[in-house]
């Protein structure tokens, strides 16, 4: 067997993860548009895309931490919290009666919860990224622990109930400019973006790649691991705090779980996004493609009339799918 | 006296791939003897331990042992025909009983199938009292020395019917009193007819309890001799061997001019146990390289010089200057650099391109230097290849991945690495292991031409051979101390070795 000529055979034949996902994402879009035409028209797309982007800020954070070989599972039950926290400072706000001795604190009860929900997102990504360095447990056990103390924080602060906005804080979720476009995508683009230059264009982003590839070779490289880790870990936090105001303002009202399934959904995105889970590999285009097939796949499902309880098993499917194909992708470069 | 052959192994050859680690040895083993086998790192003597206990595959020869020929052998197998290791670590079960690790491979039970201790405890009394070992059987394995624990893996192995018995390097980390309680062992169970091969860097020690002596070099056996037979300036010779013919040789005219030039100083670095209290300096356009036994603490110095690891004390001097540096962080900053000793485990991001692994310390740099400007792809990979071409490093592109490189080309990737990243003092660990010839040589090459560029170069190898060509100065360490640095005429290989071994000490280098 001659290895040369094989490996020349191997690159004619490599495909790359973005263009597959991409053609999927493409053949989903026909099929959904055949069955119902609807489907297709730019007032379901923007739809789609003001769906997802609550689940896209969130995976850009988990990916770029993923990339450099941590995971998150908590993050559905840090949004959930500081969707708690700040739904509960708007509707203080909005009890004060007009006539107490403080009723110059109700105008300013929104901007007081969107900053007090950035601290929170910083403190929460600072203090989980700080238990995973010190405990030197996997992040994996010290993130499933963190998520159920965050879960049962939420729970006591609003005794298991909910708290409503009562439309005072709409801006994020639901006003679209010119009467078109949410805010929310822009958040969204932005946030991808900025993920995107990140990765590819910074020296931080590189560093990431290198921690997540081999540690120790970083470390003896002169990279501060751990500084680079928490780094990313409050990264994931801060995230984690504007997807809590876009979904909070746009769902309306807090509960202590609203948000809990995001912890999956986002790995699950990352993961079909081509980021390994033992880290060091993975780019922010392939996990923006990977958030937006898994939202078109459960849209779709809804408007081609399908029993919308398949969605889990179709995402389960992909999943599968998308890491057989980077498994297998990696072997043929490696022959 | 029990007469007989307790093991004959003829004509053994092994490979591995770019090494021949076994070149046709002969052995063979007397029942009731000590059988010592002695030879440098890399000799052989591991393997072929390791053939014979049925862990590593041979690729031919026989072994005959006791009237049977095996041409095949695996643990289990090797383990039925009595032959035993006791390896160098514990690998004793920390937290039960004496009794229960001695018979952990058979706990006798009680008839509803759970351990029966008190039996177990009553077998292993007997067998510690025949042995002559007095540890208390229903003592946790924790709570004993490490003399104890030494001495209950031999009891182990000797309760499983052990005939032969390999005793890996058994007296490191024993005191005098220790060594004692094991020789007496190891002679108690000779008398009744077992066999020991016994592998030891401690020759000395090989006088007093050995019967025979065999040496191995390079793979190849240069004798087998009876201990009254040979003496230690016949042995320390033949490990070495006739003038090695090395395959590189570097031309060290005009080193006299080291004389002058930046210094640098490594002064007083140490940590407890591991490295006492080294120093020595380093002329610019110096190489000096540190020889010394595996476990001689040379490449936990590095560690501490580089700021991979705490030092308790220590500074690093450029012409006077502290330069010292706590942690890789600041080594890459005092232009340090470090080729580790396993490049594949900490020296590269193997799943990235050549090109992010050659600039990656550079970025480092650049990050302490505040550089803020967006990453240019295009110029970082023509950066890449430049160093590709200077290094000669051979792959097909630069955004090929490290992992689909050879050895040789991959341990330039770690060099390159390190010189993109403009370090002036450069630290190698081992750094040709693994490397086939052709590409040592070139490696040799790259690291006098960095001589001649006028860095600080600091090899450390167990290659003695590679040490006395390419180094103006070999420090040798011993214990975690630099017990000797030669130079000139002084810098062979009889004399590292000599030197590492702690065969005769010469007096101390004055520092």
């Amino acid at each position: 067997m001659k290895p040369s000529a094989k490996r020349v055979e191997a690159r004619g034949r490599e495909l790359n993860l973005s263009v597959l996902l991409s053609i999927t994402i493409l053949a989903v879009c026909i099929v959904a548009t055949v069955v119902n035409p609807r489907f297709i028209r730019i007032t379901n797309l923007v739809n789609i895309l003001q769906q997802i982007s609550v689940l896209g800020i969130i995976a850009c954070g988990v990916g770029m931490l993923l990339i450099s070989g941590q995971i998150d599972i908590s993050v559905g039950n840090q949004v959930s919290l500081m969707g708690i926290i700040m739904a509960l400072i708007i509707q203080r706000g909005g009890e004060i009666s007009p006539d107490a001795a403080h009723a110059w604190m109700i105008q300013w009860s929104i901007p007081f919860a969107v900053v007090v929900t950035f601290a929170v997102g910083t403190v929460l990504g600072a203090l989980t990224g700080l238990v995973v360095i010190k405990s030197r447990a996997h992040s994996f056990i010290v993130t499933l622990a963190l998520g159920s103390v965050y879960r049962g924080i939420a729970l006591l602060i609003s005794r298991g109930g909910s708290f409503t906005l009562y439309g005072r804080f709409e801006t994020l979720g639901r006003t679209r400019i010119a009467n078109f476009l949410p805010v929310s995508i822009i958040f969204l683009v932005f946030v991808v973006l900025v993920t995107l230059v990140l990765l590819k264009y910074t020296r931080y982003g590189r560093f990431l790649y290198s921690i997540g590839g081999n540690r120790k070779a970083a470390y003896v490289s002169g990279i501060k691991t751990t500084a680079v880790t928490m780094r990313a870990f409050i990264t994931v936090g801060v995230l984690n705090a504007l997807a809590a105001l876009i979904l909070i303002s746009r769902v309306g009202t807090a509960l202590a779980g609203t948000a809990d399934a995001y912890s999956l959904d986002a790995l699950a995105a990352i993961v079909v996004g081509g980021v390994a889970i033992t880290g060091g590999k993975g780019n922010a285009l392939s996990i923006f493609l990977g958030v937006l097939l898994i939202g078109i796949v459960g849209n779709a499902l809804v408007v081609m009339n399908v029993n919308p309880h398949l969605r889990g098993i179709f995402i389960g499917v992909i999943i599968i799918g998308s890491v057989t194909f980077s498994g297998l992708s990696e072997q043929r470069s490696r022959m | 006296m029990v007469t007989g052959m307790a093991l004959r192994a003829e004509r053994i050859v092994k490979n591995y791939p770019g090494v021949q680690a076994l070149k046709s040895v002969d052995f063979d083993l007397r029942r009731g003897e000590v059988h010592a086998l002695v030879g440098q790192n890399g000799a052989g003597k591991s393997t072929l331990v390791e053939i014979i206990a049925g862990s590593v595959s041979y690729d031919s020869g026989d072994i005959h042992i006791g009237d049977q020929k095996h041409t095949y052998l695996d643990p289990s197998r090797s383990i039925e025909l009595g032959i035993q290791t006791v390896h160098q670590e514990n690998q004793l079960v920390e937290e039960i009983t004496v009794a229960e690790n001695i018979f952990l491979y058979d706990l006798p039970r009680t008839r509803y199938g759970f351990v029966n201790l008190r039996s177990c405890i009553q077998a292993a009394d007997v067998l510690l009292q025949e042995l002559g070992i007095d540890v208390e059987p229903g003592k946790k394995i924790s709570s004993l020395s490490f003399v104890d624990k030494k001495l209950i893996s031999i009891a182990k192995a000797f309760s499983r019917k052990a005939r032969i018995l390999i005793l890996d390097e058994p007296t490191a980390s024993l005191d005098e009193q220790g060594r004692n309680a094991l020789f007496s062992l190891i002679r108690r169970y000779t008398s009744l007819g077992l066999s020991t091969i016994y592998i030891s860097h401690h020759l000395s020690e090989i006088f007093e309890i050995a019967d025979r002596v065999t040496v191995l070099k390079d793979g190849q056996r240069v004798s087998t001799k009876a201990i009254g037979e040979t003496s230690l300036h016949t042995i320390v010779p033949e490990m070495i061997g006739r003038s090695s013919q090395s395959l590189y040789v570097r031309d060290k005219k005009g080193r006299q001019t080291l004389e002058q030039g930046s210094l640098l100083q490594i002064v007083d670095f140490h940590r407890e146990g591991v490295v006492d209290h080294v120093s020595f300096s380093v002329r610019a356009g110096e190489v000096y390289g540190i020889a010394g036994l595996v476990g001689a603490g040379r490449t936990e110095l590095a560690q501490l010089v580089f700021g991979v690891d705490r030092s308790d004390h220590g500074s690093l001097l450029l012409d006077g200057k502290d330069i010292t540096a706590g942690s890789p962080f600041n080594a890459v900053d005092e232009g340090i650099g470090f080729l580790t000793e396993d490049r594949k485990d900490s020296g590269l991001v193997l799943i990235q391109p050549v090109y992010e692994n050659i600039t990656l310390v550079r970025f480092v740099k650049e990050i302490k230097k505040k550089v803020k400007s967006l990453l240019n792809l295009a110029k970082e990979q023509d950066d890449a290849r430049t160093v590709v071409q200077q290094l000669d490093i051979r792959t097909p592109t630069v955004s090929q991945k490290v992992i689909n490189l050879s050895g040789g080309n991959q341990q330039k990737v770690v060099l390159g690495k390190w010189l993109f990243a403009d370090s002036e003092i450069i630290i190698f660990d081992e750094p040709t292991v693994g490397i086939d010839v052709g590409s040592k040589s070139e490696i040799y090459k790259l690291i006098e031409k960095l001589a001649d560029d006028g860095k600080f170069i600091i090899i450390i190898s167990s290659d003695n051979p590679e040490l006395v060509s390419v180094c103006d100065t070999v420090g040798v360490m011993r214990f975690g101390r630099l017990v000797a640095e030669l130079r000139g005429d002084q810098m062979t290989e009889e004399q590292i070795v000599k030197h590492s071994l702690g065969v005769s000490v010469i007096k101390e280098p004055e520092l």
